[in-house]
């Protein structure tokens, strides 16, 4: 679950709230507890980082930031982005913090249109684009990657030499778990936060989306399937006087049965397909106004954020919803009383 | 013989009161026989003529197709002679409004399992006998009602049977196109050796007709 530093520990103050591995709220802590970190049994090395996401709306916390900076000491880009390489002609920020480089994600370069060399502005301070990552990572194709000093220059003037998270790598001898209870152990005010610990502060978030995401499903599973059925009652009795002439001319009760289930299906077929293009660009719309991203930036990740075999599911159940609610008025139309339809015509 | 009824009736249940729609009917329909029922509105004529084509089953007595009691047959069975043997003519047309001329003529064929290839030379020519070459492709709100009775007739010569049952097919006709229809049917009744039971309340057909039925309170009398 957790893509971002799988078997290190993660060490914020005492109360943040962590999620995928960052700190989105909680206080900072100051630098040189990092030598006290280094000092616990276990531990082989202790990386500082300062992230700070960047939401449209103040003092709203939003689990889609419209961006997120992330200070990290040079040399160590890799413990954050892997092997994620740069688009051509990029470089990692020089470890000279005047310098003032970044490296910015894809999305963000995408929206507003940097290339290397072009400069952005953070809280007054102009900042260089040396390097663009070439990533379709949700988090890193709208970060704003930095040198620790720049990030501690930039969001912290008056507290220069602050952090807010760590990320700890235990000895390869070493327990994860036994690491990061060494380090609540030695230091106080802090919590190190294991993998499994991390994904266990997001499982209730998840099953709580997971769960409203099955309500809403059959919901609307039972919704169209009344519907459904009740569109095909009503064309089913609008045109009972066709369905019994084609029994007056010898159609069999199953043709007739087939031709409504048809119809429904066909019905279903195409509000399916409706359906998830109403409903694809009603997300991505949703989805640029909370973050303020552009609407034409999701598309080049659209298959991300609507899968494909979401779509088929989707399609296969309006599918299967409506040749179900199709049986009854199918049922209805195949045993009309022929003499009776035909004789109330008159 | 094609058809012969012995001692039909059938009777509706209103509430807690019978209505004698059809009262011990005896008829006989031969071979290329023009056979007219006439009587009013509300006389027993629709009911009768749904009893003949195996559309309803009576309360009492029998209709006999073809010699075989229909009341033995099960629903499929009687589907299957009303789809090979029988053709329908209704007073509203009953088209089915979403498919054009051809399309609804090809409607039994399709059922009776024709193929495609038959399906459609057959419904042109049909077309075409019934002076409708020029409208195959016109849907039914295209059409006079004297085309689309014309496109009916069509419908119920498709599957070359061996009565026509015609509902007061001149109903919603002018008279001048109504003529046009009962001579068509006549026509097609005598070159082509169909029976055609035609029920109206219009007296002009008896002039054409080879018996005449007249129905009063569901019981008829032969002139």
């Amino acid at each position: 679950m957790n893509i971002f530093f799988s078997g290190d520990i993660v060490v914020v103050a005492r109360g943040s709230i962590v999620i995928q591995a960052f700190p989105i709220s909680g206080g900072n802590l100051p630098e040189n507890i990092v030598d006290e970190v280094k000092r616990v049994e276990g531990v082989r090395t202790v990386v500082p980082m300062l992230v700070f996401f960047g939401h449209r709306l103040e003092d709203v916390i939003q689990l889609v930031p419209a961006n997120i900076s992330i200070g990290i000491p040079p040399e160590r880009w890799t413990i954050l982005v892997g092997s994620t390489p740069l688009k051509p002609n990029g470089r990692w920020p020089s470890a000279n913090s005047s310098a003032k480089e970044v490296v910015v994600g894809p999305s963000l370069a995408d929206q507003y249109n940097l290339r290397v060399s072009s400069t952005i502005k953070i809280k007054n301070y102009n900042l260089t684009v040396v390097g663009i990552l070439d990533t379709r990572s949700t988090i890193l194709s709208r970060a704003i990657i930095m040198s620790l000093r720049v990030a501690q220059y930039v969001y912290l003037p008056t507290h220069p030499s602050w952090i807010n998270m760590m990320v700890v790598e235990p000895k390869e001898e070493s327990m994860e778990k036994e690491v990061a209870e060494n380090i609540e152990e030695n230091i106080e005010g802090i919590e190190a936060l294991t993998a499994d610990e991390r994904n266990e502060i997001i499982e209730p978030l998840l099953s709580d989306i997971e769960m409203w995401n099955l309500g809403i499903r059959a919901m609307l599973f039972l919704l169209s399937m009344i519907l459904v059925t009740t569109v095909a009652i009503m064309n089913v009795s609008e045109r009972r006087r066709d369905f019994a002439t084609l029994g007056a001319i010898g159609a069999p009760r199953s043709s007739i049965f087939r031709i409504v289930i048809t119809e429904t299906t066909l019905i279903g077929l195409f509000g399916g397909l409706l359906g998830i293009l109403t409903g694809t660009v009603a997300t991505l719309l949703l989805a640029s106004l909370y973050t303020n991203i552009p609407f034409t930036l999701f598309f080049q990740d659209l298959f991300d954020i609507v899968s494909p075999i979401f779509m088929v599911e989707i399609l296969t159940s309006t599918v299967v919803v409506s040749c179900v609610a199709g049986i009854i008025p199918a049922i209805n139309a195949m045993r009309a009383n022929i003499s009776e339809v035909l004789r109330a015509e008159y | 013989m094609i058809v012969r009824t012995i001692e039909l009736t059938r009777i509706y249940r209103l509430g807690s009161s019978h209505v004698t729609a059809v009262n011990k009917v005896n008829l006989e329909v031969n071979e290329a026989n023009f056979v007219s029922i006439i009587g009013p509105s509300g006389s027993g004529k629709t009911t009768l003529l749904n009893l003949i084509g195996l559309n309803d089953k009576p309360t009492s007595g029998k209709v006999l197709f073809n010699g075989e009691d229909t009341s033995l047959l099960s629903e499929s069975e009687r589907r299957k002679i009303r789809l090979q043997h029988i053709g329908f003519i209704f007073q509203t047309f009953n088209l089915l409004p979403t498919l054009t001329a051809l399309e609804n003529v090809e409607i039994p064929m399709s059922l009776a399992k024709f193929s495609q290839k038959e399906q459609r030379d057959r419904a042109v020519n049909l077309l075409e006998t019934v002076g409708l070459a020029e409208r195959l492709q016109h849907r039914p709100k295209q059409l006079s009602a004297g085309e689309m009775q014309r496109v009916a007739i069509a419908r119920a010569l498709a599957n070359k049977p061996s009565i026509i049952l015609a509902d007061e097919p001149t109903g919603e006709l002018d008279s001048k196109t109504g003529c046009k229809i009962i001579n068509l049917l006549f026509d097609l009744c005598k070159n082509q050796k169909i029976a055609v039971v035609l029920a109206t309340h219009d007296e002009r057909v008896t002039e054409v007709s080879d018996v005449t039925y007249r129905i009063c309170d569901g019981s008829i009398t032969l002139e």
